[in-house]
């Protein structure tokens, strides 16, 4: 305990959490969990591509000009652009790597031995991987029954679903958002996928961990947690969801308008792609809007004077507020229109995110330095502790295998001619062989 | 089996959609959640509707009553000098404190962090507002979409050619709770160590600039290439290959096939002749033979419903999925297999279904109880908690306090 000193502590110091987190969801989790405080150990291997890293040993240069390009940095794609993957960089910030060969007997010995000193096993493969490798609940918690092992595939771990294949784009089709979002002109073609299920499952599994952890003081026992991130994603269509429990009512895409607020929905303004996000939600918003836009007769004909008749004249109204806004710039309306209490702001865009002065006052974006890309902004932690603030203590991300010596020699307690032996049979490594995959 | 939580006790003073997500994930996992509501009114999501017969009714309101499952309500009017005494007391045995007030509204209620920091220094207070406690935004107000349009998220979901356009209703602030709820945890956890309360100022706007969809995902690289992984306006597909969303005989699937699936859709159509077809096969990253592929695709699809067609690709492996309405998600057979939907008897709504609690704990397992009733823990918790003489919560309750 430090309070005596009052030296920072942070609040999962001291947790140890294995990761197979892939892609976003699991790196989304153990960002949190590594921003307040855990040793989050990425469990990789030179043989098998971590799919945050690199999709494929060598990564196209038509891939490259592709926007996914973009994750890397300055679209370079020489050896070792795995090191220089911006999502990697930027969830796995805090978190230490080693690479372990899970195929051969002496990689899944070492991996053993970790479990037993580890809190936390997490992992996100394809619904059947941990069990193939022999790393599934019955083996770890034969090991350690004090582990807390997660394990959240797209559909979960049971049901006729479980080995479906599937990307966001899939998971948000079968569980109801993508007919949700939509133009109302169009059938859902118009509208690319959001991929909203992997943050969501993320943060659930960063609570979940904790909660384990809290019981676990109490049994003294681990306990396997399963999640399925289509349920999860689930409950944040609840308003629909219960509609169509409750009155059997299926709603059909909305575009951008809203089931009682009138006007509502995004408005053209001055400039190339910039609009104005509106949301009036009562009759004195309504007048404060309508002065602004210099016609508050507006705010008193009978088409528009309550909330009802002007969710009935929306096709009519939504024109006339728009022929206004199109001459004004979305900055400005937005001071303008919060400072009379109407609900209006600009849609952002995400390069200006950088010198927006609401993220900045708060010191939003913190820097990392990597010693493959040079100092980075990334978002820093989404909480802000007065007590014990959450700056990722142990800094940037790793590199492959950057920990394996670190990992086997501290806690696993290798000598040097253990490790260097591992080295010489590729258990380890810390460059992806030619031919993995 | 007891629920994880069990023992902890949380003061929850949030209304709406995105703290009271973060505090259902408490009290579905056994801690103790008491919901603080204006007397009369209530939390703002029982008007949020729907409501069965879209009849507004304050124990009716579908988000409401998914919201708040297994919290106790009490009701105190914070504009009294006796509401914001009970509030205090209310806070003495509290582990963690909750808030979503517009910034400052705490601290006129009487319980800022430094007065509740003198009534218990071992409770946490976390504080969710719009935009943070503190900058030019601080006192904006905003809605879901607007949270979503600020969080640089709004602006990349743009289809070809048209504009933004939005989530389905409220999800924004579904993932801001779910995101607040990991890191209550961890402010309560931090607490516990230092023996001193956190005090925890969570932004929506931040967590949904941060969050790896299309928001944190695209500021990264915007920071490592100058440019956006995901643009607005890309298109859905750049080969002949199937991609995006198809119709079918009762509604739409969206597929995707990469080149080294090729064979796997030629058997899904019952076309193995197509593998190694002369005129297709060295061509399918050509997206000029995209209606080549699209017309031999058609009239598969079109025998088949949504279900069908997602059913026989993935059993070639194959990521077809239906593009589904809510109520084929309530029949859907993976969630009912899993029995993710739970009938909750409800004294005012009747039976309720409601969605699961998504974690599934083999050793202390979550449980969906009813939401309360306006004030419905009032007496029980003054009485037995505070140590109210029944007489005096009479009296507060003609007084409107309570």
């Amino acid at each position: 305990m430090t309070s005596d000193t009052g030296e920072r502590m942070l609040p999962l110091e001291g947790v140890r959490v294995l990761s197979q987190a892939i892609v976003w969801a699991g790196p989304f989790g153990t960002m949190i969990l590594s921003d307040l405080g855990a040793d989050v150990i990425e469990v990789e291997s030179i043989q098998h591509l971590n799919p945050t890293r690199a999709a494929v040993r060598h990564l196209p240069d038509l891939f490259m000009q592709s926007p996914t390009g973009a994750g890397y940095l300055n679209r370079d794609n020489s050896e070792g652009f795995w090191n220089r993957s911006a999502t990697f960089n930027y969830a796995k910030r805090g978190h230490r790597s080693i690479t372990l060969d899970l195929l051969r007997p002496e990689g899944l010995e070492l991996f053993y031995s970790l479990v037993r000193e580890a809190d936390v096993f997490l992992e996100n493969n394809a619904a059947d991987v941990v069990e193939d490798l022999k790393i599934d609940w019955p083996q770890l918690s034969a090991i350690n029954p004090k582990l807390i092992m997660v394990r959240f595939p797209g559909f979960g771990i049971s049901g006729p679903y479980r080995h479906f294949k599937g990307y966001g784009a899939t998971m948000e089709a079968i569980v109801g958002h993508t007919m949700l979002r939509g133009y109302r002109d169009s059938d859902p073609s118009a509208t690319p996928p959001i991929y909203h299920g992997d943050p969501t499952a993320g943060a659930t599994v960063a609570f979940a961990i904790q909660s384990a952890l809290y019981a676990r003081e109490r049994t003294g026992e681990g306990q396997l947690i399963e999640l399925s991130q289509g349920e999860a994603i689930v409950h944040h269509l609840s308003y629909a969801l219960m509609d169509a429990f409750m009155n059997d009512r299926i709603h059909d895409h909305w575009g951008n308008r809203h089931p009682w607020m009138a006007p509502y929905g995004l408005f053209p303004c001055k400039g190339d792609d910039r609009w104005l996000a509106l949301a009036v939600d009562s009759d004195a918003a309504f007048a404060a809007l309508a002065g602004e836009m210099g016609r508050p007769e507006l705010a008193t004909e009978p088409r528009f004077a309550d909330v009802s008749s002007r969710y009935r004249n929306q096709d009519v109204l939504e024109p006339l507020i728009a022929d206004w806004t199109r001459q004004h710039d979305d900055h400005e309306l937005m001071d303008r229109l919060q400072a009379v209490g109407v609900m209006a702001t600009m849609v952002a865009h995400q390069p200006e995110m950088f010198h927006d002065p609401q993220l900045q006052e708060r010191g939003y974006f913190i820097e990392l330095d990597h010693p493959d890309t040079g100092p980075r902004r990334y978002p820093g932690p989404m909480a802000h502790f007065e007590v014990n603030p959450l700056t990722p203590v142990r800094g940037r991300a790793p590199r492959l295998g950057e920990h394996n010596r670190e990992v086997l020699q501290d806690i696993l307690k290798l000598d040097d001619a253990q490790v260097q032996h591992l080295l010489d049979e590729q258990v380890i490594g810390d460059v992806y062989l030619e031919n993995a995959r | 089996m007891a629920a994880p939580l069990e023992g902890i006790r949380v003061l929850d003073l949030t209304q709406g959609v995105a703290g009271p997500f973060a505090t259902k994930h408490f009290s579905d996992y056994g801690a103790e959640v008491i919901k603080v509501e204006r007397p009369g009114q209530g939390d703002m999501a029982r008007r949020l509707g729907p409501f069965p017969d879209d009849r507004p009714h304050l124990e009716r309101s579908g988000m409401f009553l998914t919201l708040n499952t297994g919290k106790r309500s009490v009701t105190l009017d914070l504009k009294t000098a006796t509401g914001q005494q009970i509030l205090r007391r209310l806070a003495e045995d509290a582990d963690i404190v909750v808030e979503s007030f517009r910034p400052g509204t705490l601290e006129r209620l009487g319980l800022g962090p430094d007065v509740l920091r003198e009534v218990n220094p071992r409770a946490s207070l976390v504080r969710v507002s719009n935009f943070g406690q503190t900058g030019p935004y601080r006192d904006f107000n905003a809605d879901d979409m607007l949270m979503y349009a600020m969080g640089g998220v709004l602006a990349v979901t743009a289809g070809e050619g048209r504009e933004p356009v939005k989530i389905g209703l409220y999800a924004p602030l579904f993932l801001a709770g779910n995101v607040v709820s990991a890191f209550v945890m961890g402010a309560f956890f931090g607490a516990r160590r230092r023996g001193i309360g956190e005090r925890a100022d969570l932004s929506i706007h931040e967590i949904l600039a941060s969050s790896m969809d299309r928001g944190g995902t695209n500021l990264v690289s915007y920071g490592y290439s100058g440019a956006l992984y995901f643009e607005p306006r890309q298109p859905q597909r750049s080969s002949a290959l199937p991609a995006g969303v198809y119709p079918c005989l009762d509604g739409y699937i969206h597929i995707l096939c990469q080149l080294q699936w090729w064979s796997r859709f030629c058997q899904l159509i019952e076309r193995p002749d197509l593998v190694n077809d002369d005129h297709l096969a060295p061509n399918l990253l050509d997206i000029n033979y995209a209606p080549e592929v699209d017309a031999i695709f058609f009239p598969w699809l079109l025998q088949r419903t949504k279900q069908e067609a997602m059913e026989a690709g993935q059993a070639v492996g194959l990521p077809i999925a239906a593009i589904n309405t809510m109520q084929d998600v309530l029949n859907d057979p993976q969630l009912n297999a899993r029995g993710f939907f739970v009938d909750v008897e409800h004294p005012a709504a009747g039976a309720v279904r409601l969605p699961g609690v998504p974690l599934r704990m083999s050793g202390t397992p979550g449980e969906l109880r009813r939401a309360p009733l306006l004030g419905e823990h009032t007496f029980e918790i003054l009485t037995e908690r505070l140590g109210y003489d029944p007489a005096d919560v009479a009296r507060l309750e003609q007084q409107g306090v309570i």
